[in-house]
């Protein structure tokens, strides 16, 4: 069991790496001449083009399904794709696969059978991620709304409802493919075999080995299937009670998340920072530009406790301290849960006294924006105009709006509650001991590391996936 | 010298009452205060530039440090030494600047010096990323860059000359000595006007006059807002300013509502014409100077379309003839337009004389004087606008000036009941985001 977590997550770094090398992508390189910097583009040109060879395949066999839909046949198409399961010629279906419980072998074990297991297995999990039960009902629902004539009058609804039917048909239709894949290459082993042509067989079982890597990333990816997964997002930061030692370990934990952004390519800006006296921040909010930001770090939002002797403590005491986590995603346009008023808010300048205008020649402009019904303040003083950080605060309170709406919506759908957006600010999520030994360890999974050096240079996918498969699985035992 | 000094006699006598007739009289004044701020700069210079890079004898403005082309390197080592050694300076500082004149503390020093580093490097991403390069790209020497780290800390220079350039609102505007730096709260004339022209089709496709441009902030942020027949004149009586708000009309740069790292390479890969990004997008560098080059013959509002990997993006070169800039004092260069101008704004002197020995330090010995000094009680030219706004004008038209504050404000309300009663409607006065009353706007009978 340990052995295949281990190699859940040394694949999960590589799925991480490879959205850092799309990511990269979004960067421009520094030097157009520089040889290295082209390469990373080629890179991640030779893993889109790989990835759209591997799933030609899969599209082929969409075509079977959706050929001729439209729509307002959309749930026709949509209930033959559920009620035609696919199966090999003599009826092997994938739940079957399952159920037979071939021994699953290492991957360098030529064996099919175990090939064809352990993508079964895969494909299990997958359904179980993306909630496959409610997903059918949910698309089932969506098709009747899409069927209705009266649907564009109100474009911006339609508008909604057309995205997230196309998104989760999309998703049906990868799964489908999937099972549909696994169903072609097994008929084609025991053509093979039943022709006595052993190029073709072993042909075939090496493409169900490329399948069974490929559809072990599709289990990762399946993870953050959430609605807001995909969108960049902001962290904010909090120090706890405990003066200069609990801001340093804000500092500590703020520098951690700059770094694990960083080594993801993603674009990494401090839209708001307060300074301790001696050390550290009271408080900061970082934005993380990039895909699947928010899926990632919505994983850290608690409370973080460190361990230490603290270096500005003269005697020498171990103390613990508090940083409290706040992830927020960055909802796109047109997808904002709350409209802000212009007239409810107040825009104030902080930080300058004196007389301003001529009198002062200021490269600070910090603006706070108050939202006055809800209280909630958005800062921003790290942009060089005025300007840009009134845009810049803006963009923080409509995220933070949106995801307060988000909250009250969810508690409203009381299934909702147990979600994971809903781990609550002051929640002990994770504990970093330096002393009296050294580790770090996820209070929600047990996972641990013992080398807290590393884990604060930003090396948090590993506790960020464990916690991610954990609590998603847990969810859909439920 | 001699001349200034009886310039100085008039100019204290020139607030007791101000009318058209006094139009010419103000003209000669101004230009006085503008010898006097040749005076003042060329005596300064010794202290102030090691390096020629700045001297201020040059006449054509400097481009700014972050369009310069970076053909200056150093190594890894050599830059974190300076960086160390700025850093150190920065922080010596703590808030003695603040205590004595309130000018910046090491915090916001700091931050200054990781713009400084932006705008200095190649590839800023380069230092955060922890990617071991061996030799950085700058866009300066790295011996001006301890020169100009000297002179921010040692003689207080203004950060925006050091860097050549101020980010106001959504744009990035050359600035050097000679040229007042535009200030946060001017930001918001454009705001005000903004709401005036949404309700107003007219004002917005009529002629804006900006007086007293100096880097052409307020004129350029106008342009970019007014309809396709709207037009803006910008004045100044100095000509540095007038030769720095000609830079920054035909090359200034517009970064757009979000700002990120590739809009701003984007826009370094094409300086060398004004560009707007209309759209965030990934685009490759080299295929843009590429077709860049090709349509820079192109006259005004070319559109230059870019292949990209995101939604097609599209640099839009300013519309270069709706900003015109004059050199002349206030309304001088204007005559023409009485009665017919649509919209007047202003960010006038407004600091009584009496203060402008107190001042900041980087307000008061480096920026011009010309540029801050309104006369005894602050209110000379502010009082001149007032009454060339009444005559100018078209009737409708709108008007919002800058001041010092409620004093000023309240002043110029009553001046404008009392002396030109039903010439004015809607007279207003708004307050800046720090709560001080700022602007004093309102409409042409």
């Amino acid at each position: 069991m340990s052995s295949m977590l281990g190699r859940a997550y040394r694949r999960s770094c590589s799925v991480l790496s490879r959205y850092q090398s799309i990511s990269t992508l979004f960067q421009p390189p520094s030097d157009p001449q520089s040889t290295d910097k082209q390469q990373v583009h080629v890179s991640g040109f030779q893993f889109l083009s790989k990835n759209a060879h591997g799933f030609s395949s899969v599209s082929n066999k969409r075509l079977n399904f959706s050929c001729g839909s439209s729509l307002i046949n959309t749930r026709v198409s949509f209930s033959t794709l559920a009620a035609v399961e696919p199966s090999t010629s003599d009826g092997l279906t994938v739940d079957a696969i399952v159920a037979k419980q071939w021994a699953i072998l290492d991957e360098s074990e030529g064996d099919w059978k175990s090939h064809a297991s352990a993508i079964a297995q895969s494909i299990r999990l997958i359904k179980k991620r993306l909630q496959w039960e409610k997903l059918k009902v949910r698309l089932e629902m969506l098709s009747i709304q899409m069927e209705k004539p009266d649907l564009w009058d109100d474009p911006v609804l339609a508008g909604k409802i057309s995205r997230e039917h196309g998104s989760l048909m999309g998703k049906m239709k990868q799964v489908n493919g999937l099972e549909q894949e696994l169903i072609d290459h097994i008929d084609m082993i025991k053509l093979a075999h039943e022709e006595d042509d052993p190029d073709l067989e072993s042909e075939s079982v090496k493409a169900l080995l490329r399948m069974r890597q490929s559809v072990k990333e599709k289990e990762l990816e399946a993870l953050l299937a959430g609605e807001h997964d995909s969108c960049s997002c902001y962290i904010e930061v909090q120090a706890g009670a405990g003066g200069t030692e609990s801001m340093d370990w804000a500092g500590m934990v703020m520098q951690m998340y700059k770094m694990w952004a960083q080594r993801h390519g993603y674009g990494v800006t401090i839209v708001d920072e307060m300074c301790g006296e001696i050390a550290g921040i009271k408080r900061a909010t970082l934005r993380v530009d990039g895909e699947y930001a928010y899926g990632y770090a919505k994983a850290e939002v608690g409370a973080h406790r460190l361990v230490r002797i603290s270096p500005f403590d003269s005697a020498k005491r171990r103390h613990t301290s508090f940083a409290a986590v706040a992830v927020t995603p960055i909802l796109g346009d047109g997808s904002h849960h709350v409209q802000i008023n212009e007239s409810d808010l107040r825009i104030e300048r902080y930080r300058s006294g004196g007389a301003g205008g001529q009198h002062a020649n200021v490269t600070d402009s910090a603006v706070r924006i108050t939202h006055i019904p809800t209280g909630i303040t958005a800062a921003c003083q790290n942009e060089r105009s005025q300007h840009q950080n009134k845009a810049s605060a803006m963009a923080v309170l409509q995220s933070r709006l949106d995801q307060r709406e988000m909250a009250r919506q969810a508690q409203i759908n009381a299934h909702y509650t147990q979600s994971l957006t809903d781990n609550s600010w002051g929640n002990q999520i994770r504990s970093y001991v330096l002393h009296p030994y050294r580790m770090v360890k996820d209070l929600r999974t047990n996972f641990e590391v013992s080398d807290p050096d590393s884990v604060l240079e930003g090396e948090i996918d590993d506790f960020i996936l464990s916690f991610l498969t954990n609590s998603m699985d847990k969810e859909n035992e439920a | 010298m001699a001349s200034s000094s009886t310039l100085k006699n008039e100019s204290s006598s020139s607030t007791e009452e101000m009318n058209l007739s006094t139009l010419a009289r103000a003209t000669s004044l101004s230009t006085g205060l503008a010898l006097r701020t040749l005076h003042r700069s060329i005596t300064c210079k010794p202290i102030s530039c090691s390096s020629t890079l700045y001297s201020l004898t040059s006449i054509n403005p400097k481009t700014p440090l972050f369009l310069r082309s970076p053909d200056f390197t150093a190594t890894l080592s050599d830059f974190q030494k300076w960086q160390n050694w700025a850093k150190t300076l920065a922080l010596s500082v703590n808030s003695s600047f603040k205590d004595s004149d309130n000018g910046p503390d090491s915090e916001i020093l700091l931050r200054e010096l990781s713009w400084l580093i932006e705008d200095a490097l190649e590839n800023p991403q380069s230092l955060s990323t922890g990617s071991q390069v061996e030799v950085l790209r700058l866009r300066a020497d790295l011996g001006d860059l301890y020169t100009l780290w000297k002179q921010r800390i040692e003689i207080r220079r203004p950060f925006q000359y050091i860097v050549g350039c101020e980010h106001w609102r959504d744009l990035v505007l050359s600035v050097e000595e000679g040229v007042l730096i535009p200030r946060p709260e001017t930001e918001l004339i454009i705001d005000l006007v903004c709401d005036v022209i949404n309700q107003n089709v007219d004002l917005k496709g009529g002629l804006w006059v900006d007086l007293g441009t100096g880097s052409a902030a307020i004129a350029i942020g106008i342009g970019r807002i007014l309809g396709d027949t709207g037009r803006v004149i910008a004045t100044d009586l100095s000509p540095i300013a007038v030769q720095v708000a000609e830079f920054n009309v035909k090359r200034g740069v517009y970064l757009g509502e979000n700002r990120r790292p590739w809009a701003v390479q984007l826009i370094r890969a094409v300086s060398g014409d004004s560009v707007t990004c209309e759209h965030d997008a990934v685009v490759e560098p080299a295929k843009i100077s590429g077709e860049g080059d090709n349509s820079k013959d192109g006259s005004k509002d070319d559109e230059l379309k870019v292949s990209c990997l995101y939604p097609t993006f599209q640099l839009k070169y300013f519309d270069k003839d709706k900003i015109a800039v004059k050199q002349g004092s206030w309304f001088d260069p204007l005559t023409e337009f009485q009665g017919q101008v649509a919209g007047i704004v202003s960010n006038p002197p407004y600091i009584p004389s009496g203060h402008i020995n107190g001042l900041q330090a980087e307000v008061g010995r480096h920026e011009p004087i010309l540029a801050l000094d309104g006369g005894e009680n602050g209110m000379s030219e502010l009082l001149h606008l007032c009454n060339g706004a009444a005559f100018m004008l078209k009737p409708g038209g709108f008007f919002a000036f800058e001041t010092n504050g409620e004093d000023q404000c309240r002043f110029l309300v009553d001046h404008m009941e009392s002396v030109y009663r039903n010439s004015f409607y809607d007279l207003r006065i708004v307050p800046d985001f720090a709560g001080i009353r700022r602007f004093v706007t309102g409409n042409r009978t």
